[in-house]
C-alpha cells in the first residue's frame, strides 16, 4: 500500500492567474483526443464494426453475384453492392461511438466534462469529430478490401467529391442519430436495442442490393425519403455510376448533377438537423 | 480559433469580491417536485474550508452540483470566485474545480492520461501540464500507478487521482463531494490530513460536503448542517459544539417523554435545549457538573432505565436540531 505523504505545490497566484481559458479548438481537439484514446485504444475496437461490411465484401456480395451475376444499370453486381456497403458500416461504427456516450453518462466520465470550463455544445462536437474519423477509416479499409475482391472504381476527381461529401454527411447525421438516442435510451441495453431499427433496417429500403424502383411502389417512396438512399446513389454516382442511375430513380430529373446536388442537399440537411437535435437533447438532458 | 483570454479579465458580476463562494436563496426543485434544495444563504470567504454536513438526502450535493453548474438552479444566485454560476458558468468554472461523490474517472485511460485531459481542458499548456502532473503525483502516492490503466487502481488509489485530478488545473476554489466515502480507515485518515494541508499549502478555499462529523470537526472552519434542504445551524464546530454545553446526559425512559422533560423542568434539572430522539432524552449540563444531574436524576425515581453523561458531538448539535441521526 502507498501511503499519501509529501506537500503539494502550489504556483504563486500570479503565475495560476497567467492561466488562460481553454480556446475552442484546443477543447474540441483535447475532448477528441480523449474520446479516441477510451474509443480506440486497441486495434480490436476498430475492426469489430468492420467485420460486417467486411463479410459482406469479401464473402457475401461475391457470392450474390456469382450467383446472380446480372449487372445492374451497367454496373458489375460486385461493385453496385460493394460500394453501398458503406451504408451498413457507417451506422455501426456511429451507433458503437454513441454507445461511448452511454457509458460516459452511466460510468460518470460526463459529469467530469459537464464540470469543464468548455462550452457544452463541444462536448458533443468532439466525439463527433471521433466518429467521422473512425467511420472515415474504416470505409477506407472496405473499399481497399471490396478491389482486392474485384469491385472497380471509375475513379474522377468530381466523383471522388461527391462520394466523400456524401459519405462524410452520412456520417454526420448517422453520429447525430446515435448521440440523441445514448442521451435519450436510460440503459445501454435499450440503446443497443435500438441499433437495428436505426443502423441495419434502412439499409434493406435503400437500394443496397438492387434499384429501389424493384422495389413495390409505397416502398419505393418511403427508399426515397430515406437519407441513406441518397447516399448510396451518391456514392456510386462517385465510384462506379456515372450515368448516375440510382439518383434517376429517386428525382427522375435529366440533369445528373442537378439530381446528385439536391441529394447532397437532402443528406446535408439531415447531416446539420441530426447534429442540432443530438446539441439539444445532450444540453436538456446533460444537465439537471 | 478563440484568442486565449485570462479569465480574470472576465468582468465578476459581483462588485464586493470578498467571499470565494457567495449562495442566495439557491432553490432546487427537481422534476416531479422534488424539493431538494429550499432557499439556502451562505457566503465562504478566500481560504476558508467550509462544510456541509447533513446525511444523505438533505440536499448537500445538490448543492455542489448548482455551484459547479452541472445542475441548473430553480430559483436564487450563486456566485464562485466572483462568477455568478448562471450567467458566467465558464468563468466559474475555470476558477474552480470538483470531486463528485460518485467516480468521475475515465476507468479505460491511465491515471496520466486522465490528469492530462483535465489539465487541458482547464487550460493549462502542454508545458505546465506536465509540471502540473509532476506536482501532485508524489504526494498522493500515485507514482507507481500513474501509468496503468484506472480500470486496475484500488478504491483507494481511484479516490486520490480524482483528488490529484482536482489540483492539476490550481483552483481557486475546491469542491470535495463526500471524498472519503468508501475508503478504508487508514486511508481516510491520510485524505483528511492531505485534505487538511491544502488550506496551509496551497490557501484554497474548500467546500466540503460529509456526513461524517469527525471530518467536519477535524477539517472544517464553519460547518453549515443542513436539514431536508434547508440550513439549520452555520457556525464554526467549537462554537456548535458549545451550545450543547460541557456536558450531556442521556436518559432512555419507559414511558412518557415530555412528561419527564416537565418534571425535570420543575427540578431545574432540564433547559429549554433538552430534546428527545425517540425514547432517549438528551440534557445538556452548562452550569453544573454531569454526575450532581445524574444522581439527582437517580434519586427522584422517575422511570429511567438507563443514564449516562459523555461530552457532546457535533451529532449532537444535529439531533437537537433536527431529531435525526446524522450516519446510519
Amino acid at each position: 500500500m502507498t501511503a499519501v505523504t509529501g506537500t503539494i505545490t502550489r504556483d504563486t497566484p500570479t503565475a495560476a492567474r497567467a492561466r488562460s481559458r481553454t480556446g475552442g479548438l484546443a477543447a474540441v481537439a483535447t475532448l477528441a483526443r480523449r474520446r479516441l484514446a477510451i474509443s480506440a485504444r486497441t486495434p480490436r475496437e476498430l475492426l469489430i464494426p468492420l467485420l460486417a461490411p467486411l463479410l459482406f465484401a469479401l464473402v457475401v456480395v461475391p457470392a450474390l453475384a456469382d450467383t446472380f451475376g446480372t449487372p445492374v444499370a451497367g454496373i458489375d453486381y460486385m461493385s453496385f453492392v460493394a460500394v453501398a456497403t458503406i451504408g451498413l458500416l457507417v451506422p455501426l461504427s456511429c451507433m458503437q461511438s454513441g454507445l461511448g456516450v452511454v457509458v460516459d453518462r452511466l460510468g460518470g466520465g460526463l459529469r467530469d466534462l459537464l464540470a469543464a470550463p468548455v462550452s457544452r455544445p463541444l462536448i458533443v462536437v468532439g466525439n463527433l469529430l471521433v466518429a467521422v474519423a473512425l467511420s472515415s477509416l474504416q470505409v477506407a479499409v472496405l473499399l481497399g478490401a471490396a478491389a482486392l475482391r474485384g469491385a472497380k472504381y471509375d475513379l474522377s476527381a468530381t466523383g471522388v467529391m461527391w462520394f466523400t461529401a456524401a459519405t462524410l454527411g452520412f456520417a454526420v447525421a448517422m453520429y447525430g442519430a446515435a448521440e440523441v438516442l445514448a442521451n435519450r435510451l436510460p440503459t445501454q441495453e435499450e440503446y443497443i436495442g435500438a441499433l437495428p431499427p436505426v443502423a441495419i433496417v434502412p439499409f434493406f429500403f435503400a437500394g443496397s442490393f438492387f434499384p429501389i424502383s424493384a422495389l413495390p411502389a409505397g416502398l419505393t417512396l418511403i427508399g426515397k425519403l430515406l437519407p441513406i438512399t441518397h447516399v448510396l446513389a451518391l456514392v456510386r454516382y462517385g465510384l462506379v455510376d456515372r450515368n448516375g442511375a440510382g439518383l434517376h430513380d429517386i428525382w427522375g430529373m435529366g440533369n445528373t448533377t442537378a439530381m446528385a446536388a439536391l441529394s447532397l442537399g437532402v443528406v446535408a440537411l439531415f447531416a446539420v438537423a441530426l447534429t442540432a437535435a443530438a446539441m439539444r437533447t445532450f444540453r436538456r438532458t446533460a444537465v439537471r | 480559433m478563440t484568442t486565449a483570454t485570462s479569465v480574470h479579465t472576465v468582468a465578476r458580476m459581483t462588485t464586493n469580491h470578498t467571499s470565494a463562494i457567495r449562495v442566495e436563496n439557491l432553490v432546487k426543485t427537481y422534476p416531479g417536485g422534488v424539493e431538494a434544495v429550499k432557499g439556502i444563504d451562505f457566503a465562504v470567504p478566500p481560504g476558508e474550508v467550509f462544510g456541509l454536513l447533513g446525511p444523505n438526502g438533505a440536499g448537500k450535493s445538490t448543492t455542489v452540483g448548482m455551484l459547479t453548474t452541472t445542475i441548473a438552479p430553480t430559483f436564487g444566485r450563486a456566485h464562485v470566485a466572483g462568477f455568478d454560476v448562471a450567467s458566467q458558468p465558464i468563468a466559474a468554472r475555470q476558477a474552480s474545480a470538483v470531486v463528485f461523490q460518485e467516480p468521475v474517472v475515465d476507468r479505460s485511460l491511465t491515471g496520466r492520461r486522465n490528469l492530462e485531459v483535465h489539465a487541458r481542458l482547464w487550460g493549462l499548456d502542454a508545458a505546465r501540464t506536465q509540471k502540473r502532473i509532476a506536482a501532485v503525483v508524489d504526494p498522493f502516492g500515485l507514482g507507481e500507478v500513474i501509468d496503468r490503466a484506472v480500470d486496475s487502481y484500488s478504491g483507494g488509489q481511484r479516490r486520490r487521482l480524482e483528488i490529484a485530478r482536482a489540483l492539476v488545473s490550481e483552483p481557486e476554489v475546491l469542491f470535495l463531494d463526500e471524498p472519503t466515502v468508501g475508503l478504508d480507515p487508514r486511508f481516510r485518515f491520510e485524505l483528511l490530513d492531505l485534505i487538511a494541508g491544502l488550506r496551509v499549502r496551497a490557501g484554497m478555499t474548500i467546500l466540503l460536503t460529509t456526513h461524517y462529523l469527525d471530518e467536519a470537526e477535524q477539517l472544517c472552519d464553519r460547518v453549515a448542517i443542513v436539514h431536508q434542504g434547508r440550513i439549520v445551524a452555520l457556525d464554526s464546530p467549537a462554537a456548535l459544539l458549545a451550545r450543547m454545553g460541557r456536558e450531556l446526559v442521556e436518559l432512555r425512559v419507559d414511558g412518557d417523554v415530555s412528561r419527564m422533560v416537565s418534571s425535570l423542568r420543575a427540578r431545574g434539572l432540564a433547559d429549554d435545549d433538552a430534546f428527545a430522539v425517540g425514547a432517549t432524552l438528551h440534557l445538556p449540563i452548562h452550569d453544573r457538573p454531569a454526575r450532581e444531574a445524574v444522581a439527582t436524576i437517580t434519586d427522584m425515581g422517575l422511570g429511567v432505565t438507563a443514564i449516562t453523561s459523555r461530552p457532546p458531538t457535533l451529532d449532537d448539535v444535529y439531533l437537537q436540531l433536527t431529531g435525526e441521526r446524522l450516519a446510519a
